[in-house]
C-alpha cells in the first residue's frame, strides 16, 4: 500500500477514483435501464426471435403490425380514453378541493380548523387496501360500479396534496392577502389571482402526483370495474396475456407492444415535465 | 370589513388584541375535502367493523349479525390461521426484504451518483425512471425478462455458467425473491434521489474538520453521515414500510400469490377472501386486523426512533 501510494500521485489517485465512479455509474444505469430497453426491443420483434434458443437484442425487421394486432385484439383506445377521463377528473378534484381546503388550513379563520386538518392527515393513515370491501359496497349500492365515477370517488381528494399545498400557501406573506382585499378582491380572487400563481412549482408537482396516481392505478379499477369495456390501461393491458379462452398465452412480443403502448402517455409528460418531476418527488419529501 | 380591536394591558402597555374569527367562507373552503375524506376513509372503517359481526356474502344482500363468530373463525379455525400466519409472514419477509433493498441500494447508489455533473444527472434521471411507470406494467415486463424458457435472464445466466434454467416464478423460494427483485428495481430510484438530496445538505465542514483530526472515510460515514441522514432514513422507512405493506399490483401480476400461497401477502389474502370466496365478513375481520397492524407499526416506529434520529444538521 506505501509503496502504491508513493508511486501514484495524489491528483492522479483522484483521477482513477472518479474514473471507476463514473464506470461503476454507467454500469449500474446500464442495469437500471436494461428492463425498459427490453420491452422496447422485444415489443418490436417476431415471434420466432423471441422464442428463440439465443438471445437477439435488436429486430432483424421492425415489427410494426404488434402494434396493430394489440390495438385489434382489446378495445386499446377505449382503454386509454377510460384511463384519461379518470386521471383527469381525478387531477381537476383533487388539485380543485385542494387548493381550497389548503387555503382554510393554511390562512383561515374558523373554529375546529386544527380538528379538521387532523382528519386530513389521519386519513392517510388508513389506504384504499384496508377500506375497499366497504367502499365498494356503496359503490355497488349507489349504482356507480363500471363508470367513471366509481373509479373516480376513491382518489378524488388526495391529503396528501392539501397538506403539500397547505405548506406552500403558509409561505405567502400575509402582506400580499391584505394588500388584494384592500384592492377589493374577494377570497376566491385573492386564492386563485395571487396564491396559486405565486405557488406555481408545488401547484406543478401536486398535479403531477395526481397524474400518475391516475395513470398508473390498478387496484381500485380493478375492484370496481368488472365490465372488459370499461377497463383502465393498467387493467386491459393484462388481457393480453390471456387467449380469448383465458388461458395463459407466450405471445410476449405482443404483450410488450401493449405494455409500451399504455406507458407512452407517461413519457411524453415525463420528457417535457422532466426537471419538475424529479425536483417535485424530492421537494415533497423533504416536508 | 370590520375589524373590532379589544385592548389588554401587557406587562405596563397597552395592546391591541384582534379577537378570534369564525369565517364561513373558510369553513366551507375546507368542508368538501373534509366530507369526502370522512366518507371515502373513516366512514369505511366503521363499516368494516360492522360488517364483521355479520355472515355478509358477496353474492347475497341480506346479513345477519352472527356476534363474534367472524373474530372466532379469525383466531382459532384451522383455515383462516394457515392462511393468516402464512400472509403476515410472507408480508414481513417481503416488506423487511423491500426496505433492506430500497433503502440499502439507494444509500450506496446516493454516494455513487453524488456528482453535480450533466452526465450524472442525466444517469440518475435513467435510474429514477421506473417510478413513473404502473407497477402492473413493471411486473409485465419482469414476467417476461424471468420467463423460465425463454426469458433474458436465465438465457444471460448461461453465459456465465448457469446452464440449468431457474424456475423464477414457480418455486416456493424464488417467487418471492423474484417480486423482491421487481419491486427494488422499480424504487430504487426514488431512495438514491431522496438520500442524495439529504447528502448534499450536509455541511462540507465536518467532513474537512474530521479529516484533518485523521478520520477514515469508513469512519466520517459510520459517525457524520449515517446519524445526520437519519431523519431521512425514517421518513423512507416510514413511507417503504407502509407501501410495502399495502403491495398488491406486483403480486397479482407476477404469481397470483402462487406457488402454494407462498406469496400470498396481506391484502392479496384480504382480496381473495372477499371477492373469489366471496366472504365479506371475513375479509373484514382480516382487514380490521391489518389496519391495526399498519397503525401500531408505524406510531411505535415514529415513538422509538424520535428518541434516536438528529434533526440539528
Amino acid at each position: 500500500m506505501s509503496n502504491n501510494n508513493a508511486l501514484i500521485s495524489p491528483f492522479a489517485k483522484k483521477k482513477i477514483a472518479e474514473a471507476i465512479r463514473l464506470i461503476l455509474a454507467i454500469m449500474v444505469t446500464v442495469v437500471m435501464v436494461f428492463p425498459l430497453y427490453w420491452l422496447l426491443a422485444t415489443a418490436l420483434k417476431t415471434e420466432d426471435e423471441v422464442m428463440s434458443a439465443t438471445i437477439t437484442f435488436w429486430p432483424k425487421v421492425i415489427q410494426w403490425q404488434n402494434f396493430s394486432y394489440v390495438i385489434n385484439k382489446v378495445p386499446f383506445f377505449k382503454y386509454m380514453l377510460n384511463t384519461a377521463v379518470v386521471t383527469a377528473l381525478q387531477m381537476s378534484s383533487e388539485l380543485l378541493l385542494g387548493i381550497l381546503a389548503a387555503y382554510a388550513f393554511s390562512k383561515g379563520k374558523f373554529h375546529g380548523k386544527h380538528a379538521c386538518f387532523l382528519i386530513v392527515l389521519g386519513a392517510m393513515m388508513i389506504p384504499i387496501q384496508v377500506t375497499f370491501i366497504p367502499l365498494y359496497i356503496i359503490i355497488a349500492r349507489v349504482g356507480l360500479m363500471n363508470t367513471y365515477w366509481g373509479v373516480w370517488i376513491a382518489g378524488c381528494v388526495s391529503s396528501y396534496a392539501i397538506f403539500l399545498l397547505r405548506q406552500a400557501f403558509m409561505t405567502v406573506d400575509d402582506s400580499y392577502l391584505e394588500a388584494a382585499r384592500v384592492d377589493g378582491m374577494n377570497k376566491l380572487g385573492v386564492l386563485f389571482r395571487i396564491m396559486v400563481p405565486m405557488c406555481k412549482p408545488t401547484m406543478i408537482t401536486v398535479a403531477l402526483t395526481a397524474f400518475m396516481g391516475g395513470w398508473n392505478n390498478y387496484f381500485w379499477p380493478k375492484v370496481i370495474v368488472k365490465v372488459q369495456d370499461m377497463y383502465v390501461l393498467t387493467v386491459g393491458v393484462q388481457r393480453l396475456r390471456t387467449s380469448y379462452g383465458g388461458e395463459i398465452t407466450n405471445n410476449y412480443h405482443q404483450i410488450m407492444a401493449g405494455v409500451l403502448l399504455s406507458i407512452i402517455p407517461v413519457f411524453i409528460v415525463f420528457a417535457i415535465f422532466q426537471k419538475h418531476m424529479l425536483s417535485g418527488f424530492t421537494k415533497a419529501a423533504m416536508k | 370589513m370590520k375589524k373590532k380591536l379589544t385592548t389588554m394591558e401587557i406587562g405596563g402597555r397597552t395592546v391591541h388584541i384582534r379577537p378570534e374569527k369564525f369565517y364561513w367562507s373558510d369553513f366551507f373552503m375546507a368542508l368538501p375535502a373534509v366530507l369526502i375524506l370522512v366518507l371515502i376513509t373513516y366512514y369505511p372503517i366503521a363499516e368494516l367493523i360492522r360488517i364483521s359481526f355479520t355472515d355478509w356474502r358477496l353474492t347475497s344482500n341480506v346479513y345477519d349479525y352472527v356476534g363474534f363468530k367472524n373474530w372466532n373463525w379469525l383466531f382459532t379455525a384451522k383455515t383462516s390461521t394457515r392462511y393468516l400466519s402464512n400472509s403476515l409472514r410472507i408480508t414481513v419477509i417481503y416488506t423487511v426484504g423491500n426496505i433492506a433493498i430500497d433503502l440499502g441500494i439507494g444509500l450506496l447508489l446516493a454516494h455513487l451518483f453524488n456528482r453535480l455533473t450533466k452526465p450524472f444527472a442525466a444517469m440518475r434521471a435513467l435510474i429514477f425512471m421506473p417510478r413513473y411507470i404502473a407497477m402492473s406494467s413493471c411486473g409485465i415486463i419482469f414476467l417476461w425478462m424471468l420467463n423460465t424458457d425463454y426469458g433474458v435472464i436465465n438465457k444471460m445466466l448461461e453465459w456465465v455458467g448457469v446452464t440449468e434454467h431457474i424456475n423464477w416464478l414457480g418455486d416456493d423460494q424464488n417467487a418471492l425473491i423474484s417480486i423482491l427483485i421487481l419491486t427494488g428495481w422499480h424504487g430504487i430510484g426514488y431512495c438514491m434521489m431522496i438520500y442524495l438530496s439529504a447528502l448534499l445538505g450536509i455541511s462540507k465542514d465536518y467532513y474537512e474538520a474530521s479529516s484533518l483530526d485523521g478520520a477514515t472515510g469508513l469512519q466520517q460515514f459510520r459517525y457524520i453521515t449515517l446519524p445526520l441522514l437519519s431523519p431521512t432514513t425514517l421518513f423512507l422507512f416510514i413511507t417503504t414500510f407502509i407501501s410495502s405493506m399495502k403491495v398488491y399490483q406486483s403480486v397479482d401480476v407476477m404469481t397470483g400469490g402462487g406457488p402454494r400461497q407462498k406469496t400470498e401477502v396481506m391484502v392479496y389474502y384480504i382480496y381473495r377472501l372477499a371477492f373469489d370466496d366471496n366472504r365479506l365478513d371475513r375479509a373484514s375481520v382480516v382487514a380490521l386486523l391489518f389496519f391495526v397492524i399498519l397503525l401500531l407499526v408505524t406510531a411505535s416506529t415514529l415513538r422509538v426512533t424520535n428518541k434516536n434520529v438528529h434533526y440539528e444538521a
